[in-house]
């Protein structure tokens, strides 16, 4: 009996290895591979790599990345790292709604603010326009500066959350005894407080700068003649002229070097650099005086409003009417959810369909991964914790390009149907639906198991009458972040998708590529809606911080 | 169910968990093992309940050996350390999950549940969920479920750690009452030594793995085998003495320590040095040194503390050895002060000598 369980849970195992060695190792491995080859002889050469460190045009594709990247973390934390100590140490009028809304703009599609940002300020946006007709020209939105915009208004949330839960896990008694020992404020908070947050600060600065330079709806649709890497590999792949394996493959396994090597970064040295503790009583929140707390309050609902003002931007554009690009703000229409739902609701119903599938072949998987890696401790576990997270460390795009070269032919063919759009959404979001089962298999003590098979359930059952019930909101938890996350996916999709399966993301990508602002809007406003209602029960049902878990 | 243990043996890696253990554990008795932490007590109940495989050796319970009876079906009811309540049922769900496990009827359950609730005095708790309970009536409820399903074996582990030191006394009352109301063969593992003394029939102490001494809890408080037991269970003065002479007649050993005389009853002659274990309670103070007196020897205080029912005393005494010294009801008592000198003495058949 005891036999036969653990070949179950060994072939449970097996099968979870066999699917990542095809949804992810195997893929990653065709294009080291296909890197290597010349496309035109077939035969090994190192020549796209030679051309990629040879050519000014490749090097300023890496430099412009890095270059965007390094900016926008540069500002999301001049944003983030305020923002985090206010709300977290002062009082701050109406704290909670801030805090929430706060945390909005990592959940909304990247692109979707992008979108905005060109609704505002691009070439016929309403307020260059604006300022064109009293003589002022605004600097233009494309290029870099665009990009580094949205960023740092999209990712300094994350930032402002690795901080104020660092600062609430700081024991007041620390600071106390150090004021006991003789330091004045300033100095305890030099000494004491930003030494503890400090490795949290760096922690949401690497998030921040993977999150860029991973990003490809941004800069596909701001930067224009700004290429950089992940949106070069794109071009590369696609092309028309017949595109170039060799070079998409070189470019991609660059962009994956740097993505890996920052999320290497972040789980060994800061890991290891963070402070536990347990408060047992967190900081006090000091009341100042009005003007101090008026400033305060300014700066944080400032912050909210600017990030959040692109989305009601996008929103009321939906409800505008419009012709082509020119869009009639002031006169309302109700034209473009019209068309998005009678004449073209496939991509809804695409997204959803898609979203939906990789999700629950998500959660599945998810818990069964989790038991092995938190039950069954061993060296094979091990490796599958490891391998398990790297999909966070692999850029949409790189994901994409080597799905779509893998199975474009040989004994698997899956380009062209919409199983390998599911599969890459799997892969690139389980880690989400393991993080969140995980950590809650974390807190539940063998002993509940044992009791349950001491009062004779066998394992198997034990395992899905006690476990599996226990693990529930985290599964809950889990399977809406898969979900919500995936609707909102374009880097992966983009290179992935094939007509009749194009979801509501490539459309609003490509509706804004031809100008068609309106049905854009339209199609970015119900997405923004789908986002958001999952979330806001999630946060209602089980009381969770929105992707607190993330 | 009469419970036996052969040749137990079991290793973590380099570490011995268990060193070769044989137990008989009759029909209906409490038996505990006791021993610090990491000597093994836990890895054995758990080799009982079979998570635990054993290297080597047997288990059975009754003629039946259980050896390859998994542990969803040895019959064993265990209680755990932290309860191991299902946090997502009701304390009812809770204690019918193993009545369900063996298909019982529902009518059978209902009325099972409800004997097993008044026995452990938990009415009108059916409905709440055990993060509603106080640490007690978990406490309570993890024995109940244990105890529904009517097991060959209770287990025990640890129970009682977790309780505040006033509910830990009353508990373990109540868990040796409704044990010998059910006449249960019970294994009961815990750390605390006044507890094993206050619950057993009979207790094992554990040290390393090994079994270092069986017996009901006088024999062991009164004849520890080594000085393991005696400084385990309660406090002893450990002295090393050499043996100077033997008095068959009298069945006296005459021993010196430090140019001390130490007079020791003894059936038999010993060897050239031995350890005598004196506990603090059975030294009186004398009221002034007497050498006609055998073992009555003076000593310098140097530590005073003042318990209310006990007044314990550190005294240096046999040139540098500290003894404690233990004054039940200190009412009428002179109290000494750090430095004063004190007389103290006690029967030749008091030390008890212990293989070194």
């Amino acid at each position: 009996m005891l036999r036969k369980y653990l070949t179950i849970w060994n072939i449970i195992f097996l099968s979870v290895f066999i699917i990542l060695f095809l949804s992810l190792i195997y893929p990653l491995f065709s294009i080291f591979k296909a890197s290597f080859i010349n496309p035109e002889t077939g035969k090994f050469s190192i020549e796209s790599y030679r051309k990629f460190f040879h050519y000014a045009y490749y090097l300023r594709c890496l430099g412009h990345s890095i270059f965007v990247s390094l900016i926008a973390t540069f500002f999301a934390l001049i944003i983030g790292i305020p923002f985090g100590f206010f709300v977290s140490r002062f009082h701050v009028p109406g704290k909670s709604i801030i805090k929430t809304l706060g945390t909005l703009p990592l959940i909304l599609p990247t692109f979707i603010g992008a979108e905005a940002w060109l609704l505002l300020l691009g070439r016929n946006g309403l307020l260059y326009n604006l300022f064109h007709r009293i003589g002022i020209d605004i600097p233009s939105i494309y290029g870099w500066k665009g990009i580094v915009l949205v960023f740092a208004l999209q990712f300094f949330p994350y930032v402002f959350l690795m901080v104020s839960s660092s600062i609430s896990s700081i024991d007041s008694s620390l600071e106390e005894s150090a004021r006991n020992l003789g330091a004045n404020s300033w100095r305890v908070f030099r000494t004491i407080t930003l030494p503890i947050v400090t490795p949290s600060i760096f922690a949401g600065a690497l998030v921040v700068f993977y999150l860029s330079i991973e990003n490809f709806g941004v800069p596909i649709l701001i930067g224009e003649d700004y290429k950089v890497l992940s949106v070069q590999a794109y071009n590369e792949f696609i092309s028309e002229m017949g595109g170039n394996p060799s070079m998409a493959g070189t470019l991609s396994m660059i962009l994956l070097f740097i993505t890996l090597s920052v999320t290497v970064l972040q789980k060994y040295w800061v890991e290891r650099k963070s402070y536990v503790m347990s408060s047992l009583r967190p900081p006090e929140v000091k009341r100042l005086k009005p003007f101090p707390t008026f400033f305060i309050w300014f700066f944080c609902v400032f912050i909210v409003s600017f990030a959040l003002f692109p989305f009601i931007v996008v929103i009321i554009s939906s409800i505008t009417k419009t012709k082509g690009p020119v869009m009639y703000y002031g006169q309302f229409s109700l034209e473009n959810f019209i068309k998005a739902f009678k004449i073209a609701p496939r991509p809804i119903i695409n997204s959803f369909f898609l979203a939906t599938v990789a999700t629950i072949i998500g959660i599945i998987f998810g818990i069964l991964v989790s038991y092995l890696i938190v039950r069954k401790k061993g060296f094979t576990s091990y490796i599958l914790d490891v391998l398990i997270m790297v999909p966070l460390a692999i850029a949409g795009t790189v994901l994409g390009i080597a799905l779509a070269s893998t199975y474009n032919k040989g004994m698997i063919v899956l380009t062209g149907t919409w199983m390998i759009l599911v599969l890459s959404y799997f892969i690139r979001k389980v880690p989400f639906s393991i993080k969140t089962t995980s950590s809650l298999l974390h807190q539940i003590d063998t002993s509940i198991e044992e009791a349950s098979i001491n009062l004779g359930v066998p394992p198997l059952r034990t395992f899905i009458k006690i476990i599996v019930p226990i693990m529930l909101p985290g599964i809950f938890a889990g399977a809406i972040l898969m979900w919500v996350t995936t609707l909102a996916e374009l880097s992966s999709t983009i290179v992935l998708y094939y007509g009749p399966w194009a979801t509501m993301t490539v459309e609003i990508f490509q509706r804004i590529g031809s100008a068609d602002f309106g049905p854009a809007s339209a199609y970015a406003t119900i997405l923004i809606i789908s986002v958001l209602i999952p979330l806001f029960i999630l946060h209602r049902v089980l009381g969770k911080d929105l992707l607190s878990t993330m | 169910m009469q419970v036996l243990l052969k040749e137990i043996n079991k290793s973590f890696g380099n570490l011995k968990a268990i060193d070769n253990v044989n137990l008989l554990i009759e029909d209906g008795e409490f038996f505990t093992l006791l021993g610090p932490s990491g000597c093994g007590k836990t890895t054995l109940l758990r080799i009982v309940a079979g998570f635990c495989k054993p290297d080597t050796g047997d288990i059975f319970f009754g003629n039946k050996k259980v050896n390859n009876i998994p542990p969803h079906k040895r019959e064993t009811g265990m209680v755990f350390q932290n309860y191991a309540l299902f946090p997502h049922l009701t304390v009812f769900d809770n204690i019918a999950y193993g009545l369900k496990a063996r298909k019982v009827s529902k009518q059978i359950i209902y009325s099972k549940i409800e004997k097993i609730l008044d026995k452990v005095q938990l009415k009108g708790l059916e409905d709440r969920y055990p993060g509603q309970l106080s640490g007690g009536q978990q406490q309570r409820v993890a024995l109940a479920r244990a105890l529904v399903i009517s097991p060959q074996v209770l287990l025990m582990d640890e129970p009682l750690s977790n309780l505040d030191a006033k509910l830990r006394v009353g508990m373990r009352e109540e868990i040796k009452r409704i044990q010998k109301d059910l006449g249960i063969t019970t294994i009961y593992v815990t750390h605390d030594q006044e507890e094993a003394m206050a619950i057993s029939d009979r207790l094992a102490i554990l040290n390393f793995g090994k079994i270092q001494q069986i017996g009901t809890p006088s024999e062991i408080y009164f004849k520890p085998l080594n000085s393991f037991v005696a400084g385990f269970m309660g406090s002893s003065n450990l002295i090393k003495v050499n043996v100077i002479d033997y008095d068959p007649q009298k069945s006296l050993l005459e021993t010196e320590v430090n140019g001390n005389r130490i007079y020791v009853k003894s059936d038999k002659i010993s060897d050239k040095e031995l350890i005598i274990s004196l506990r603090p309670e059975w030294i009186k103070i004398a009221d002034n040194e007497s050498n006609k007196k055998v073992n009555c020897f003076s000593g310098k205080v140097i530590n005073v503390t003042f318990l209310g029912s006990v007044l314990r005393y550190k005294v240096e005494a046999f040139k540098n050895l500290i003894i404690t010294i233990e004054i039940q009801d200190p009412q009428f008592y002179e109290i000494k002060k750090e430095g004063e000198t004190i007389f103290f003495q006690f029967g030749v058949d008091r030390p008890v000598i212990i293989e070194s």
